[in-house]
């Protein structure tokens, strides 16, 4: 907590939502910071995708704040919040499927008005994504899981995001996709300094690629730290890397108490 | 031994005949003088009705006394076909279950000692309590603890079998000396048709000297001590409890606590062979106030952290709720205390008073006790560690009689008791009927009754520390008598802190008026030796949470709870208050937060979730001397 001086680019603070009477979301605090992938890991309903929602604004929460460089933006309409640079890439993709691929990443940037600019961006993202511009005529729903989500992502840079709210890429893919659209991910983060925020079950692919981590469990953040040393942490090995320590009896069923240490 | 005209003369308190008198034994019990004699008689007594229930897959499921013999009777028979000997130590490590006290009366019916280990004892841990009892038996629950049993098998040589309860996730496992449950009652029921009077015959041999229990107590210098409970020293402790807080054959509870834990002993499998009262078994430690909802029990025994648990999830509740609500809780309240104030001391309740007592249980407290599970509560009890006078009033105010108790391993779980028209708050009540207490040197409590302890397993040594020349138990506590017969308890003789400047003080009191505030959970003073008193706190995580929240304090994880400004100022506050009740020489000028969340796995944790203050001064050295630098 060295080089706390700068306000970080998104800054969540006592942040508390609810589906109806249900909190779903129980006092988060988080800080990403310019130019870094944060990550937030957990397991189904830790409240991971909730927490991206009220971010972007398709939530409102009920306390708590959201700050984009010190300007608090919580309760926006979800537009809004896109205007100042807050792109949700969200869980499944979610493209428009009778539309093609070049008409996805044009609504892409819908909130922008500078035209040689966005011809350069689909540009870049063509570069990231080289099989989106061979397939530039296609209809987005024919394309494959994996390639589906390169448009969503790439349809996220073209609004020219200040950060990207990434809900889980790796979801439903297969162990090479994965690889390979976490491997942009991170050169898209080096080169083009995109700061982002990535939620996810799969831990080891975004611990390897994010600088800092958080953990959630039922709505509450349990453990955070550089991703160094939450790969470190016998918790997280158990948990969410697999790993397990041998017994006696070759295998084991019932798991360790988690201490969060 | 044992017949008719050896029995002294006997007196009828709800239905149970017992000794007259309680000053010399032999102690009886509906005509029995051990536990494996009344256990027989009840179970065929009380066949089909109601002994206890489990929850499984989500459904309360009942057992009755006829199932409870048969399933005792199995295992017993299986222990003596596998060569169990009398006299012998038979060791038990599981959560609290059904087959836990099937076992437990198992062994004892067979004349068999048993011992209970804590589940969250370490495998090392596991292996000296095996071995320091010589058990050549012993019982696990699941695969967890028998993968704890593996890793450290090479250590326990003595160990004949293991039997496992719970066969999930184990169905292909096969290991020579390990089996299941199921076939244990397999051989039990084999040994049964062989030798079918064996059962009645082997409980028919108990003695009320024979050792039935054997209870490790922690130990905080050296290794766990067993203590040997006989069937004189339990069948006293019945006796006492019946006529001071007695379980009615009607009564539901809810069985919780570790069952290795002496109070748990006593209360949920003891107590209730004598008293045919229906014990609950909670699905597990966490679930504990679901469970109590669900039974709505007519007596509840829980330490003072549970008590507290449930203070602040009140308090919290209503901080939660409309202005109205809070509006009426506090009138409520209000009501409650005032009259409270006139029954402890014994001044008549003024007649308004009495009316808007009525008026505001009738619509505020009545719901907050069924909001708990307490709605049909007759009276809670509290024991194993010190509990808040305030907390106790408070209590009392929401209309829960609850009472203060004192005990230990050594005395059968019971010395003294608080009561309904005999309670006193503050004080751990009168000594029990046919016991003595007396003060010693250094104003150390010493007891002496039917159910003082008949030494340490294998230690005589630390036997004869722990009595007095002539014959009375030193309890290691320090305290007072008052001059209406209470005891009065300021402490433990060990932990008396001498600073540098040669005060003493009793830490204890100072802790407990700490652990008073919803946001501690625990706190050990430290000064011993030193200029001034510090103090490490372990805060309640919940609480303080909430206060984070309602104050929008930004935190990460725990530790990053422990540091923040606001935390530390509202700890600071609270200790700051708790000085103000004390002399200079006895108020904290430093304190550090534990800032780690530690679980009952960890060194500083009793199995009651206690901070031990030896394991904590060693643990956190760093963070002690900090405060003195």
């Amino acid at each position: 907590m060295s080089d706390n001086t700068r306000t970080p680019l998104l800054q969540v603070d006592n942040l508390e939502s609810f589906y109806g009477p249900i909190m779903a979301i129980r006092g988060v605090s988080l800080k990403v910071k310019e130019g870094q992938i944060v990550t937030v890991l957990g397991a189904n309903g830790a409240g991971k995708t909730t927490l991206l929602k009220t971010i972007s604004g398709v939530m409102d929460p009920e306390k708590g704040t959201v700050a984009l460089q010190g300007d608090e933006i919580q309760g926006s309409a979800p537009d809004a919040v896109v205007h100042r640079g807050v792109v949700h890439v969200p869980e499944g993709r979610e493209i428009f499927p009778i539309l093609t691929v070049e008409e996805n990443l044009k609504m892409g940037a819908y909130t922008r008005s500078d035209h040689d600019a966005i011809a350069a961006d689909m540009d870049l993202v063509y570069t990231y994504f080289p099989i989106l511009r061979e397939r530039r005529q296609q209809e987005a729903g024919t394309l494959s899981g994996g390639q589906q989500q390169m448009l969503a992502i790439g349809r996220g840079l073209m609004a020219k995001p200040r950060i990207m709210l990434l809900d889980e890429p790796s979801l439903g893919l297969s162990p090479i996709l994965v690889k390979e659209i976490f491997t942009i991910i991170s050169r898209l983060n080096r080169e083009q300094n995109v700061t982002m925020m990535l939620v996810e079950q799969n831990a080891k692919v975004a611990l390897d690629v994010a600088h800092y981590g958080y953990v959630m469990e039922l709505g509450r953040i349990v453990m955070s730290g550089e991703a160094e040393k939450l790969r470190q942490s016998k918790d997280i090995q158990e948990f969410y890397l697999g790993a397990q320590q041998d017994t006696q009896r070759g295998q084991r069923r019932w798991k360790q108490r988690k201490t969060w240490r | 031994m044992g017949t008719m005209d050896t029995i002294p003369p006997q007196t009828q308190v709800n239905g149970i005949s017992i000794n007259g008198n309680l000053d010399k034994g032999p102690y009886f019990i509906d005509g029995c003088d051990t536990i494996a004699k009344l256990f027989l008689q009840r179970c065929k007594a009380l066949g089909e009705r109601i002994s206890h229930r489990e929850k499984e897959y989500g459904i309360w499921l009942s057992y009755s006394w006829s199932d409870y013999l048969e399933h005792a009777r199995l295992i017993g028979h299986g222990l003596v076909a596998l060569g169990l000997k009398r006299g012998e130590a038979v060791s038990i490590l599981s959560e609290d279950n059904k087959e836990w006290v099937y076992t437990d009366l198992a062994v004892q019916c067979v004349g068999g000692i048993s011992s209970g280990i804590y589940t969250t004892d370490s495998a090392s841990q596991l292996a000296y309590l095996v071995n320091d009892s010589d058990s050549r038996f012993l019982f696990v629950e699941n695969d967890e603890q028998l993968d704890k049993f593996l890793s450290v098998r090479e250590d326990m040589p003595g160990l004949t079998k293991v039997i496992v309860f719970d066969r999930e996730g184990l169905h292909d496992y096969h290991d020579d000396q390990v089996i299941f449950i199921e076939e244990l009652y397999d051989i039990g029921r084999v040994h049964h048709k062989k030798h079918p009077e064996l059962f009645e015959h082997e409980i028919a041999k108990s003695t009320p000297e024979d050792i039935s229990i054997l209870v490790y107590t922690s130990g905080t210098t050296g290794p766990p001590k067993g203590a040997m409970i006989s069937n004189r020293n339990i069948m006293y402790s019945i006796s006492v409890g019946a006529y001071t807080l007695p379980a009615l054959a009607t009564d539901e509870q809810v069985c919780f606590l570790p069952l290795c834990h002496i109070l748990e002993r006593f209360i949920s499998v003891l107590s209730p062979i004598a008293s045919k009262s229906t014990v609950n078994f909670a699905e597990s430690p966490e679930t504990v106030f679901d469970n109590v909802r669900e039974v709505s029990p007519h007596i509840f025994t829980a330490v003072p952290r549970v008590w507290e648990k449930i203070y602040s999830r009140i308090s919290i509740m209503v901080g939660d709720a409309t202005s109205l609500g809070r509006w009426a809780y506090s009138r409520a309240l209000a009501a409650g205390t005032a009259r409270a104030e006139c029954l402890e001391t014994d001044t008549p309740v003024p007649t308004m008073l009495e009316a808007r007592y009525r008026f505001w249980d009738a619509v505020v407290l009545k719901n907050i006790r069924r909001m708990i599970g307490m709605d049909r509560l007759r009276r809670g009890t509290t024991g194993a560690a010190p509990i808040s006078p305030d907390l106790l009033r408070w209590f009392k105010a929401i209309g829960i009689d609850l009472f203060e108790g004192y005990g230990m391993s050594e005395t059968a779980g019971i010395i003294s008791l608080n009561m309904f028209g005999k309670n006193k708050i503050g004080s751990v009540g009168l000594v029990v009927p046919g016991g003595q207490v007396r003060i010693g040197d250094g104003g150390e409590i010493q007891y002496k009754a039917g159910n003082v302890f008949e030494g340490y397993w294998k230690k005589p040594e630390k036997t004869q520390e722990a009595m007095s020349e002539d014959g009375w138990l030193k309890t290691g506590d320090v305290g007072h008598v008052d001059s209406s017969g209470y005891v009065h308890i300021t402490g433990r003789l060990k932990d008396i802190i001498i600073t540098a400047g040669g005060k003493n003080i009793t830490p204890a009191e100072i802790e407990n008026k700490l652990k008073f505030s919803p946001y501690i959970s625990d706190a050990v003073i430290i000064g011993d030796k030193r200029k001034f008193l510090s103090c490490l706190i372990m805060i309640d995580q919940e609480n303080v949470e909430k206060f984070a929240q309602d104050k929008r304090v930004p935190f990460g994880d725990f530790a990053s709870l422990c540091a923040t400004a606001e935390v530390q100022e509202l700890i600071g506050d609270i200790v700051r208050d708790v000085n103000d009740e004390f002399a200079r020489v006895e108020q904290i000028k430093a304190f550090r937060l534990i800032d780690v969340l530690l679980t009952a796995e960890d060194d500083e944790l009793t199995a009651t979730m206690k901070l031990k203050r030896s394991f904590v001064e060693k643990k956190h050295k760093a963070l002690i001397e900090e405060m003195y630098a």
